[in-house]
């Protein structure tokens, strides 16, 4: 049994840093612009498909296609916040959600018809690899999936506290219009965070497609994965995040061990509810941004 | 909302004038095509107009009840599908199971629609805005999967129910008279809804939400009044489709087009407006028909989802916001 709960641990811990890349975007969007990107998880998905596309086209791994994700899906996410977030940034917040919520049927479906609705995965060298240190086994995919998002999340952790644009960043999640007078440029820097956000999302969808069957339509169990992931956490800040992304990986991990795996499901969307009704007013944002 | 609509001085009388006009239009046009729409139900015999015509009154419902927290109230519900699909399974379980009349189980997919508002609202709706509107997405996959895995929904088999015992033009004639009531009622309901304390308490939920809650409005009941009462009838239309459609399953039930149509058509015709609704299902419907022969299912929800970020971008206000020249604001939390 105790080796058991040690082999679940570990998984957990893997899976939490992979959950954390997935929910990072979320979180920053959410928490920085006060945007709730329900179009989060198409880019995970797309994420997913671009991985599975340099695979089978350029034979690319994926831990290459994970760094590749990264400018590509900065790009695409500049791209909507200058072509849709932007145009929106001042009218009510609903329209922007209208919006997101058309983007994201437009891809799911685009992904549809790209991908049609097969169920897909991603098997590399060191998928099946079973890696033994004492009682415990650990997926070799799932361990380099896992470690390049730990990367990844310091990468997102060092920029936000150590450089001066990340600090203007945190700055005008503080305060927008303070940080504008300041001679702050907020149209750029909101750009880039959703950038940067729908890149952590893009990488999150390579690790996630590393480790777990995908198809286009199935993007929603991530949407409430990575909204948990922010209750849980927090808004807005990546320790917060990685904090959520491992408790939501162990909790997941421990329950498949005493229960069947699609009740597994069930049991965290219960958590869901139960940790709105429990923690929801303490989120950070929910009262104080008025969203 | 109106008050601020009629501008003082001796322009301002020319434009309460054209509001008084316009707003004398509404009531003989509104009789004269509902007179039609009786007539044609009893005269036509043409069973795909009728099926048409059918599924436009349905989404009217759907749509209003989609106004009158997402309208009015400005909460965004992206799961509309749960709602009907709750309601569709009730009755899909019930008449499959027992012999319980149609009346009686589509009451009862009323009820179960709205004990699942409760459970979905109370814990979302006691934040403000935006997390409302992820959560609705994430439940009705949720839905889906416990459709799919639930003992009594026979997963991904899906539900026949018994053929009702009518000609196939007595069906379509009761199902056009049914839905075509229930539009009529819901069109009642938040047309009575847009003038009484009630609706103005949504509106001042969407327009200011602090200011609401300081001038006494209490905001979270108010919030889960108006999905309560969206879902019930939901629910209602979903507990009828089922016996229409006499077969369900949980991904057709639960397919995201419900919603995005829903929304679609409320958000073309004006979300906020009791006439909304009226438009936008039929312009919706009808675009939807002109795509179904040219292309595939997919390409038609591309295309719904491309137009809903065009409308939201450039014409939030939607077909009644052009007709009320309602400049600025109409959506905020």
């Amino acid at each position: 049994m105790l080796s058991l709960l040690l082999q679940a641990a570990v998984d957990g811990i893997l899976l939490g840093l992979i959950y954390t890349i997935m929910a990072l975007g979320l979180s920053l969007i959410l928490g920085v612009l006060g945007v709730i990107n329900v179009a989060h998880s198409v880019f995970i998905m797309l994420g997913s498909f671009f991985a599975l596309g340099l695979l089978t086209l350029l034979h690319l791994d994926p831990a290459v296609s994970f760094v590749l994700s990264v400018p590509v899906f900065f790009l695409a996410g500049a791209a909507v916040y200058r072509l849709l977030i932007q145009r929106v940034q001042r009218a009510p917040a609903t329209i922007g959600i209208l919006v997101l919520f058309g983007l994201m049927v437009v891809v799911e479906t685009a992904g549809i018809l790209l991908w049609t609705t097969d169920t897909r995965v991603i098997t590399v060298g060191y998928s099946n690899l079973r890696l033994s240190a004492g009682p415990v086994t650990v997926n070799g995919a799932r361990l380099v999936a896992g470690g390049l998002s730990l990367l990844a999340t310091a990468a997102a952790y060092w920029f936000l506290k150590r450089t001066l644009t990340g600090r203007a960043v945190v700055a005008m999640a503080d305060n927008r219009d303070a940080a504008s007078v300041l001679g702050m440029d907020v149209d750029r820097l909101s750009m880039l965070i959703f950038g940067l956000g729908i890149a952590a999302a893009g990488a999150g969808g390579v690790a996630i497609g590393m480790t777990f069957p995908f198809a286009p339509q199935d993007h929603i169990q991530w949407l409430a994965w990575a909204f948990l992931i922010v209750i849980v956490g927090g808004l807005g800040r990546v320790e917060s995040t990685l904090l959520g992304g491992l408790v939501i990986g162990l909790v997941q991990t421990l329950a498949g061990v005493l229960l069947p795996f699609s009740w597994v499901f069930l049991l965290m969307y219960l958590l869901l509810l139960v940790l709105l009704i429990v923690r929801g007013q303490g989120l950070a944002g929910a009262r104080r941004r008025e969203l | 909302m109106r008050p601020a609509l009629e501008p003082a001085g001796a322009l301002g009388r020319l434009g309460q004038d054209l509001v008084r006009l316009r707003r004398r239009v509404w009531a003989p046009v509104g009789a004269l095509v509902l007179a039609g729409l009786v007539a044609l139900g009893l005269v036509s015999d043409d069973l795909a107009l009728l099926d048409s015509l059918g599924v436009i009154f349905m989404y009217v419902v759907l749509t209003q009840a989609w106004n009158v927290l997402g309208g009015y109230g400005g909460y965004m519900n992206f799961g509309m599908a749960a709602f009907f699909g709750v309601g569709a399974y009730t009755t899909a379980v019930i008449g499959h199971s027992w012999p319980v009349s149609p009346v009686l189980a589509t009451a009862a997919a009323g009820l179960a629609s709205g004990l699942f508002a409760l459970v979905v609202g109370i814990p979302t709706l006691r934040l403000r805005g935006a997390y409302f509107a992820i959560a609705t997405l994430i439940v009705t996959f949720a839905v889906e999967l416990v459709a799919l895995n639930a003992p009594f929904t026979q997963g991904s088999l899906g539900i026949y129910l018994k053929v009702l015992p009518l000609s196939p033009l007595q069906t379509e004639q009761l199902f056009y008279f049914v839905f075509l009531g229930l539009m009529l009622a819901a069109t009642v309901i938040v047309f009575l809804i847009e003038r009484s304390h009630f609706g103005w308490a949504l509106v001042a939920v969407r327009e200011d939400e602090n200011a609401a809650e300081v001038l006494g409005v209490r905001t979270t009941r108010v919030k889960i009044l108006a999905l309560l009462l969206g879902a019930v009838m939901a629910g209602i239309v979903g507990g009828i489709y089922s016996y229409r459609v006499l077969y369900i399953e949980p991904a057709g039930t639960f397919a995201i087009d419900t919603s995005l149509n829903v929304v679609l058509m409320a958000v073309l015709g004006g979300a906020g407006f009791w006439q909304g609704p009226l438009i936008g299902a039929p312009v919706v419907m009808a675009v939807g028909d002109v795509l179904r022969v040219a292309v595939a299912s997919e390409v038609n929800r591309l295309i719904f989802g491309a137009i809903l970020v065009a409308v939201a971008l450039f014409a939030p206000n939607g077909v009644m916001g052009f007709l009320r020249g309602v400049r600025g604001r109409r959506f905020t939390i």
